[in-house]
């Protein structure tokens, strides 16, 4: 089975590479699978019937207890003949019923076997998951199959409404099942009906079921998808939405009625259902004027009666039930294909339009009228054996006097009524002569139309004289449940003159009645408004998901930061507040300054903060934010730790570099205030979280019992790391990783910025002159620098030019590259003088750092600080000739140094960033020991520099050049950041 | 063995200096940073064998022992999420290249993004492997800060606005974090994670209580739950493609996965299981309402993003072993799912020109194969059988139905709902973008799109009819890796349960990390 079952799908895989070269001749090749699946189940025949069942399987997720298990007993073998049987014959209908050359029908045959496969897998799944499996894949091919004609918009809503409605019910069910699953401790389906559990909670599972099949097979309210779905081709109505895809409902119920069918609520939910269903769709049938609509609602009302039958829970009803899946499967399918032949030789389906057929063909009217006479009940067919097993059952179940009972038999007599009529309205519209009507022009496309319908038909006479062995293969099934009011019921063509007949014979004739005042029924319809339009409340509720959706959303993404960082605040306000509350552990004492100089720092950095949230310039902003810095660097120093405050200092200062060289491109006054109610609240808010995270600190601090593992670290580091500087050591070795991590952050800091300012280009080093360019190219790039200089314009002359230009030899470059007005003599010669010095000097941090104050970090920096004088005092293009390095490769060396150390001690099978030593004396350095983590600290020095090249570079150089090129192409007024001019 | 610990993020970071050394040489930078993820994805493939076969890894960086140096750890959990982000992030690799290597800039955005792509992927790796909590941290920062610039990459005036609000919403949580740390190092005095859970014990309830739900917060952004997700949506869409993709298969389970340390290893017993609930509740239906209101596709799916969160948090919510190996399998799954998912979401740009379902139409017939990357994928998220999707929420749902409580209950309803409102949003885009024909489109439109929202400063890009093979095949691979999902569901699901059942009660970590340690009995 598990083969079979493979190669459906396989099969489905290779048809769109086959489907080119056959054409619609690809149809023949995959009614094979089914053929041969077909073959498969009749082969199993004897062991089935014989009471006997087949497994096969395999363990897929032991975890969840998902098992691919398939079983085959007699429910399966019923519906698996049924499934492979006409699929195999649909199969064969296709190649006529599409056009030749139809590119789409590769696709098409794809689909419709991957469905037939999953239907087949659907009815032989032993595991309830591995069912909901194959019954979730059929919505999905059913989705594709209805919506094959996607250029039109009537087919693509039907199949995304068809697979909304089916897949809404199948997630209901998934939590059933999953209940059911885990309450009962097994997820094989036949130990379940085996020893059924019970309980309040089991019945929400089985209701929570019965949903996903009352929506797969279209019952009331759900029944409006079925309908809607007729805009799939013929052979996907025939199969799916008659023999297959609804009866999976009908399946489940009868799969699960053995064990559950006394749950409280499943006998109501399907009989009254049921009926309603029954005469909804029977009355709908009656109005409609499109054959295909018609046998759809027929179809709707079949599988309310179907749904009462095979739910009832009684082995004479289940019986017949099972011989009328059998019976409807044969004649709904046999009748879709008869009007896709109509469909396809006449061009239409509309009864009003088709006239005269009847004469004029009659081996279709043949078919068609052995199907619609099983529909409709008419002995001998294989539908009245099936409709007189049901009247016999229950109207022995009427005899308690139960209501449910009494519901069911007359609300299926009425429904049978109805069937009979719809029954003859289809054959008269579809063959009989009207007056006023032209005979319609029909053109033949042979005979292989013929053979799915025909066969189907015959079928379903022949089985009408076959009762015994019926009786012999669907007891299997039907023994399994109670006998109730008959016993040892059977189904048989001729029960003599018994109740059931009479009730037979009454409804065929009230049916007959009912067709024969057709125009008054069909006056009556429509002057009866349709109460509930289901279909409508798909729709609206559609729209109300998608309202509901775009308010809920345009509330919550308002797409404002502040409402985000707000909302953020007040989660945190609310959660770690409501902690904070019911906490009981206070610390008993506090401390409230370590030294008495915390307090007026602490005071200035409050007031600096306050002060820059209401700064109206940006300049003035920036600055405080700095104080805020400078003060924490001076809590550094306070504590103790030299190290850290000379690295604070040196990055605020590197920070406020930046800004300033950023600020220079923005508007100089923030952005406009918004109204006063707002800033009170943000500022309760934020002062809120300030104090609720003192507070936090407070407490956690309070619980402290156990030694923190710092204090071990001066030991740690002067032992184990050859430093006395335990800042440095924690950063170069005890926690290198980190810092190695802290690196990467910087080369990707220096990369951002250079991306945003270049966004094109990354490499390259700062401009210098004479560098890849001709000369001609540099005085073209230098002349919008010296232009603008407009106290210069009488002298032209003094511009570099031809044999003049500078070269990179020139001391003071500036000279030559900058408005003399913005030049400071003294400073540039100080900044040159200095610049040596200070780089000398932040080598000498590097080394030293280990025992001192010092380290990568703030020799990086310092060198960094010089090359930002070197920049600020002469320019971009003395910061050119300052660093003619790239400084993408500056970072790229850096981290290859830092990386490397940590890797390279893997390769000694030592943990990696593990440091080795070395001692030596060095001339004016004195004793050095020299470790590997100086090289780590290399790296760190790198990459500072590489970084503060960087924003020099971009923020500084690049801003300069763009600032000057737009001044020199409009000099109307500063240009901001991103191109977008200033409004000020 | 252990070496492969460490290698696994230092593989990447000296790929990083060699590209960006290399960065004038764009195909050397190029075959440098394949090289170098291909690598990290054989490390950590040997990992997952090496911890599945003999248990916990644990390096301690330069030698310095436990609690004083920085452990690395890898358990079960660790190499999984580093096996499947590492497949991720090199196949988005590939998807880069073709991208790349077709519009024919040799210089562009190449040197820019390689070696910041590789130093996310450092970071990502990092946090999953950091067995410290402020190397966490660390860990975070990196592959934030690396974010940031692939977020911003090109400076339009869209994507600097969204970075504005990736970058302070960031910011915020990395300060919620930070102050976390140093309020843990407050109360244990210690930032060894393991150790960290020992001496947690050891302070009051209350207390505990107050750091653990700070905790939650600041993970809770980086992870998108309700309500602190706003951000998203309003920041990944406008980034590239297939950035867009690595971020938002990775970056929120990074956070996820920081939440499962969090919920078993530090604050075991789930004190907060309850609020768990509801929050995952919330994110499922709000964040699923979001992405039925959109018309752009790349906005809808993050809203699914942060909608499918809520799975994961449930998972994790429901606290026992089947439930966070539920969440556990849900992660992985979602991280490929949803790369794979934008990354046809490129393509689909590519061809179409835009990503916006009212101005698509006609996908289908120009190109099939496009089409069946899209639909497979957006039926896995949909929940459709067979697919990961399906499997992970049965998964949960089974352990929400075991646990059995009334909440569990709801979530799970509220999780069927996600489920079916995911796949209406995918099938209309389906039904519009792919199914409905080019004269249609041309002729009226769609009742059904009218009232959706565009994305804000949508700009139509130009389209080429076809997309490069080497991005159509990356996609293909990423949908094939998600099949691969299903088929090995039942390897991959004991694997997830192996990995919770490390986690339970946090024992196995602790024993892992300190050997010896005497632990005191945990309330469960």
């Amino acid at each position: 089975m598990l083969v079979v079952l493979a190669a459906f799908f396989v099969v489905a895989a290779l048809i769109p590479i086959l489907a080119g070269r056959l054409g619609n001749r690809i149809f023949y090749l995959t009614a094979l699978v089914p053929i041969g699946a077909f073959a498969v189940v009749v082969l199993a025949a004897p062991t089935v019937l014989a009471g006997g069942v087949l497994t096969e399987g395999f363990q897929w997720i032991p975890t969840l207890n998902l098992e691919f298990a398939l079983r085959l007993d007699t429910l399966s073998w019923v519906f698996a003949l049924v499934v492979t049987g006409i699929g195999a014959l649909v199969l064969l209908y296709c190649p006529r019923y599409f056009t030749a050359h139809d590119p789409s029908v590769g696709r098409f045959a794809a689909h419709l076997t991957a469905f037939a496969g999953a239907m087949f897998g659907l009815v032989l799944a032993d595991d309830l998951y591995l069912m909901f499996i194959f019954w979730e894949a059929t919505s999905v091919f059913s989705y594709l199959l209805i919506g094959h004609y996607n250029d039109r918009i009537a087919s693509r809503g039907a199949a995304l409404q068809a697979l909304l409605v089916t897949t809404a019910g199948g997630l209901v069910m998934l939590v059933g099942v999953v209940i059911l699953a885990v309450q009962s401790g097994t997820t094989l389906i036949s130990e379940i009906i085996a020893e059924p559990p019970s309980g309040g909670i089991i019945t929400v599972a089985v209701m929570l079921m019965l949903v996903g099949a009352i929506s797969k097979s279209a019952l009331v309210p759900f029944h409006f998808w079925l309908p809607a779905a007729m805009a799939a081709p013929t052979p996907v109505s025939a199969y799916l939405h008659a023999a297959a895809m609804v009866k999976a409902g009908i399946y489940l119920i009868a799969r699960f009625a053995p064990g559950f069918a006394t749950t409280p609520g499943w006998q109501e939910v399907v009989i009254l259902l049921g009926v309603l269903t029954m005469l909804v769709g029977g009355w709908r049938a009656l109005k409609q004027h499109d054959l295909k609509l018609l046998l759809a609602y027929g179809t709707v009302s079949q599988l309310g009666f179907l749904t009462v039958v095979t739910g009832y829970g009684v082995s004479g009803v289940a019986l017949a039930g099972l011989a009328l899946v059998f019976a409807h499967a044969l004649f709904k399918s046999t009748l879709f294909l008869v009007v896709g032949i109509i469909d396809r030789n006449t061009g239409t389906r509309d009864l009003r339009k088709l006239s005269g057929l009847g004469g004029r063909h009659p081996a279709l009217v043949t078919v068609a009228v052995l199907a619609a006479a099983s529909m409709a009940a008419i002995p001998p067919t294989l539908g009245f054996v099936a409709k007189e097993g049901v009247f016999t059952a229950l109207i022995d179940e009427a005899r308690s006097g139960r209501p449910l009972s009494q519901i069911a038999l007359y609300g299926l007599i009425a429904g049978s009524i109805l069937t009979t009529a719809y029954t003859a309205r289809f054959l008269w519209g579809a063959f009989a002569s009207k007056q006023d009507v032209v005979r319609t022009p029909y053109t033949d496309h042979g005979r292989g139309m013929f053979v799915a319908p025909t066969t189907l038909a015959a079928a379903g006479v022949a089985f009408g004289f076959l009762t015994p062995q019926l009786n012999h293969w669907l007891s299997g099934y039907s023994d399994t449940l109670p006998p109730g009011a008959t016993a040892g019921a059977e189904l048989v063509l001729w029960h003599g003159l018994s109740p059931a007949f009479g009730v037979s014979m009454l409804v065929l004739a009230a049916g007959l009645g009912l067709f024969w005042m057709r125009d008054r029924v069909y006056r009556l319809q429509s002057r009866v408004p349709a109460l509930v339009d289901a279909g409508r409340g798909y729709w609206v509720s559609m729209r109300t998901v998608d309202r509901v959706a775009a308010r809920t959303t345009a509330i919550t993404q308002s797409g404002s930061l502040p409402a985000y960082l707000g909302v953020i605040l007040m989660v945190l306000l609310g959660t770690v507040g409501f902690t904070v509350i019911i906490n009981r552990s206070w610390p008993p004492t506090m401390l409230p300054f370590d030294h008495p100089a915390q307090v007026p720092i602490v005071v200035a950095m409050v007031v600096a903060a306050v002060g820059a949230t209401r700064a109206t310039k940006r300049f003035t902003a920036v600055l405080l934010l700095g104080i805020t810095g400078y003060g924490l660097a001076a809590l550094f120093a306070l504590q103790g730790a030299p190290d850290l405050a000379l690295t604070q200092v040196l990055v605020e200062t590197v920070t406020l570099i930046a800004f300033v060289l950023v600020l220079r491109r923005l508007p100089i006054k923030l952005g406009a205030k918004h109204g006063t109610a707002f800033r009170v609240g943000r500022a309760v808010l934020a002062a809120s979280v300030g104090v609720l995270m003192a507070v936090v600190v407070m407490i956690t601090l309070g619980v402290r019992s156990a030694q923190p593992i710092s204090l071990q670290f001066p030991a740690l580091a002067y032992e184990l790391g050859h430093g006395r500087n335990v800042v440095n050591v924690t950063l170069v070795d005890i926690r290198g990783w980190d810092t190695m991590g802290e690196i990467s952050v910087l080369v990707v800091a220096a990369t951002g910025i250079a991306s945003l300012i270049f966004i094109k280009q990354r490499t390259g080093s700062a401009p210098r002159l004479a560098e890849d360019e001709g000369r001609r190219g540099l005085r073209a790039r230098l002349k919008p620098l010296t232009e603008p200089a407009s106290s210069r314009n009488g002298g032209a002359g003094d511009a570099p030019d031809g044999d003049q230009a500078p070269s990179q030899r020139t001391w003071l470059l500036a000279g030559w590259t900058l408005a003399p007005h913005n030049r400071s003599i003294v400073l540039e010669v100080v900044v040159r003088l200095l610049f040596h010095s200070a780089i000398v000097l932040s080598i000498y941090l590097l080394f030293v750092g280990h025992n001192l104050p010092g380290g990568g970090f703030s020799g990086g920096l310092l060198a960094g600080l010089a090359l930002a004088a070197r920049y600020l005092a002469g320019g971009r293009f003395e910061l050119g000739a300052a660093v003619s390095v790239d400084a993408g490769k500056v970072l790229g060396f850096g981290l290859l140094l830092a990386v490397g150390t940590a890797t390279v001690p893997l390769f000694f099978g030592m943990n990696p960033l593990e440091s080795a030593w070395w001692e030596g004396s060095v001339p004016l350095l004195g004793h050095l020991e020299f470790g590997t983590t100086t090289i780590f600290d290399f790296g760190v020095y790198l990459i500072v520099v590489g970084l503060i090249i960087d924003v020099l570079r971009s923020l500084g150089a690049e801003v300069d050049r763009q600032q000057e090129e737009h001044a020199a192409i409009d000099s109307t007024g500063p240009i901001m950041l991103f191109g977008e001019r200033s409004t000020r | 063995m252990n070496a492969l610990v460490p290698l696994v993020v230092l593989l990447p970071l000296i790929g990083a200096a060699a590209a960006l050394v290399t960065g004038r040489l764009p195909r050397v930078q190029v075959a440098v940073t394949v090289s170098a993820l291909t690598l990290a994805l054989a490390v950590a493939a040997l990992l997952l064998f090496v911890v599945d076969s003999s248990g916990t890894l644990v390096v301690e960086v330069g030698g310095w022992a436990a609690p004083w140096g920085i452990v690395l750890v890898v358990d079960r959990l660790t190499a999984l999420m580093l096996v499947v982000s590492a497949s991720v992030l090199l196949v988005v690799l590939f998807y880069t290249v073709g991208q790349g290597l077709a519009d024919g800039d040799d210089e562009t955005p190449v040197s820019i993004y390689n070696p910041t792509y590789l130093i996310l992927a450092a970071g990502v790796f990092n946090a999953f492997v950091a067995g410290d909590l402020f190397n966490l941290y660390v860990g975070f920062e990196i592959l934030l800060a690396s974010s940031y610039v692939l977020l911003t990459l090109g400076g339009t005036r869209a994507r600097i606005r969204a970075g504005i609000t990736y970058i302070v919403v960031s910011l915020l949580s990395s300060l919620l974090f930070l102050a976390s740390v140093a309020m843990i190092y407050g109360a244990t005095g210690t930032v060894n994670i393991a150790q960290i859970a020992v001496r947690l014990q050891e302070i009051p309830p209350d207390v505990q209580l107050i750091i653990h739900v700070m905790l939650l917060v600041a993970f809770g952004i980086k992870a998108a739950v309700f309500p602190l997700s706003f951000w998203l949506p309003d920041s990944y869409p406008t980034a590239p493609a297939p950035v867009t993709a690595v971020f938002a298969g990775l970056l929120t389970k990074v956070g996820v996965y920081a939440i499962i340390r969090t919920e078993t290893v530090l604050f075991p017993g789930g004190a907060l299981s309850n609020a768990l609930m509801i929050v995952a509740l919330l994110t499922l239906v709000i964040g699923v309402l979001g992405a039925v209101a959109q018309a752009d596709i790349k906005r809808m799916l993050s809203f699914t993003l942060l909608s499918h969160i809520g799975y994961m948090i449930f998972g994790i919510a429901i606290a026992t072993v089947a439930g966070v190996a539920a969440a556990i399998y849900y992660v992985i799954h979602h991280i490929v799912v949803q790369t794979t998912l934008f990354l046809a979401t490129g393509l689909v740009e590519r061809i179409g020109g835009t990503t916006s379902i009212n101005r698509l139409a006609g996908l289908l017939k120009l190109s099939p194969m496009i089409g069946v990357l899209f639909f497979i994928p957006a039926l896995n998220l949909g929940g459709i059988p067979p697919f990961s999707g399906f499997l992970g929420k049965l998964g949960l749902f089974v352990a929400g139905a075991e646990l059995g409580t009334p909440l569990a209950y709801i979530v799970i309803a509220g999780g069927a709902l996600a489920s079916l409102l995911t796949l209406y949003a995918m099938m209309r885009a389906w039904n519009v973008a792919f199914w409905r024909s080019q004269e249609e489109f041309d002729e009226h439109s769609s009742p059904y799109t009218a009232t959706l929202a565009e994305a804000p400063g949508d700009v139509e890009q130009r389209s080429t009819r076809e997309a490069p093979r080497l991005m159509v095949r990356a996609t293909a691979a990423m949908v094939a890796l998600s099949i691969a999902l299903t088929v090995f569901a039942g390897p991959l699901f004991a694997m997830s349960l192996r990995a919770s059942e490390d986690l339970d009660g946090a024992r196995h970590y602790i024993e892992a990390v300190l050997p010896g340690t005497v632990l005191p009995e945990v309330n469960r």
